[in-house]
């Protein structure tokens, strides 16, 4: 359908037919849906880009290290960085988009303590773990277990079973990662991540490509 | 409805761009005033004419919130204008062939 011009689709004077009808409607459709994504693709596609190159650097740093003995001081700042632009840039992002809606688009705010709580227990955990001398460095992706959890059983409720997927392969990448080795569970973020978060682009891409 | 079944209180452009952009939304999300105006580019006196015609014929709903001494008006797509915009689209596909395949609604297009 062709983009049609406010003035062009009112008629400017004229009548205003079914074709002009049918190209406004369709535009402002496209256009409304485009503007009420939280997760518009160009934002997946830049994170997924952004994780390979962030996870991709440190496995690169750890994959020579015999014995292994985790990310470099170096690293930690990329990895850092990574996951306050990442989480910053979703934020600012989902803000935009659900400005000025009401309802389920919004997440309700037990909804929100549940995703805090997920975060806050795999911070203990990983402090548990690394009391009783099991460090975070060994088992990377263990990290993206309990969100993951969390963002399934959200999702679920919701029955946006797009986005349940998307917590179901994070479960997996961390679960499979936990059995790849130290150095080789971060190849597995890395890729298994940036593979999600094109999946998911894909997605959505092709959701809006389809109406 | 018009002699080419279209419904009359839809088929004015003004009125199709806020069925349409409302409609974008999951079924029973609301819209803020504010945020619809910014989206359509109009002028708040006419954006409140063609919401009340709207309104009165129970296409959607309208709630005013008092958040100090700010008032906020949030606009709703009821099941009644949901349905109206499919019989509408319904309306325009028949009228023009298969030249126009336009997107479910959004509650039947967002199922996931």
């Amino acid at each position: 359908m062709n983009h049609t011009s406010d003035t062009a689709a009112a008629g400017n004077g004229g009548t205003f037919g079914p074709e002009q009808a049918a190209a406004l409607l369709d535009q402002t459709t496209q256009r409304a849906r485009r503007k009420f994504q939280a997760s518009p693709p160009w934002l997946l596609v830049t994170r997924a880009v952004l994780v390979l190159a962030a996870l991709g650097a440190i496995w690169l740093s750890v994959r020579g290290q015999h014995p292994y003995r985790g990310p470099t001081a170096a690293d930690i700042p990329v990895l850092v960085g990574f996951i306050v632009v990442n989480f910053a840039a979703t934020v600012a992002v989902r803000r935009r988009a659900t400005a000025g809606v009401s309802g389920r688009s919004r997440f309700s705010q037990g909804e929100i303590i549940v995703l805090v709580l997920a975060f806050v227990a795999t911070v203990l955990a990983m402090a548990v773990l690394g009391a009783a001398g099991v460090s975070f460095a060994w088992y990377p992706t263990s990290v993206l277990v309990i969100p993951g959890l969390a963002w399934m059983v959200l999702t679920a409720v919701r029955g946006n079973w797009r986005e349940f997927a998307t917590g179901l392969a994070i479960v997996v990448i961390g679960i499979v990662g936990a059995f790849a080795g130290p150095a080789g569970s971060w190849a597995i973020a890395a890729v298994g991540l940036c593979a999600v978060l094109l999946g998911d682009a894909a997605a959505i891409a092709w959701q809006q490509r389809r109406a | 409805m018009n002699d080419d079944g279209l419904d009359p209180l839809i088929h004015v452009p003004t009125r199709l761009k806020i069925v349409a952009t409302l409609a974008a939304l999951p079924d029973g999300d609301g819209l803020s005033f504010t945020r619809l105006q910014d989206m359509l580019e109009l002028t708040p006196g006419n954006l409140i004419i063609q919401l009340r015609k709207l309104e009165e014929a129970g296409y959607l709903s309208s709630e005013k919130t008092r958040n100090g001494s700010a008032q906020k008006t949030t606009v709703t797509l009821t099941s009644q204008g949901r349905a109206a915009l499919s019989a509408y689209t319904k309306a325009l596909r028949d009228l023009l062939g298969g030249l126009y395949t336009e997107a479910q609604p959004e509650h039947e297009h967002r199922r996931t």
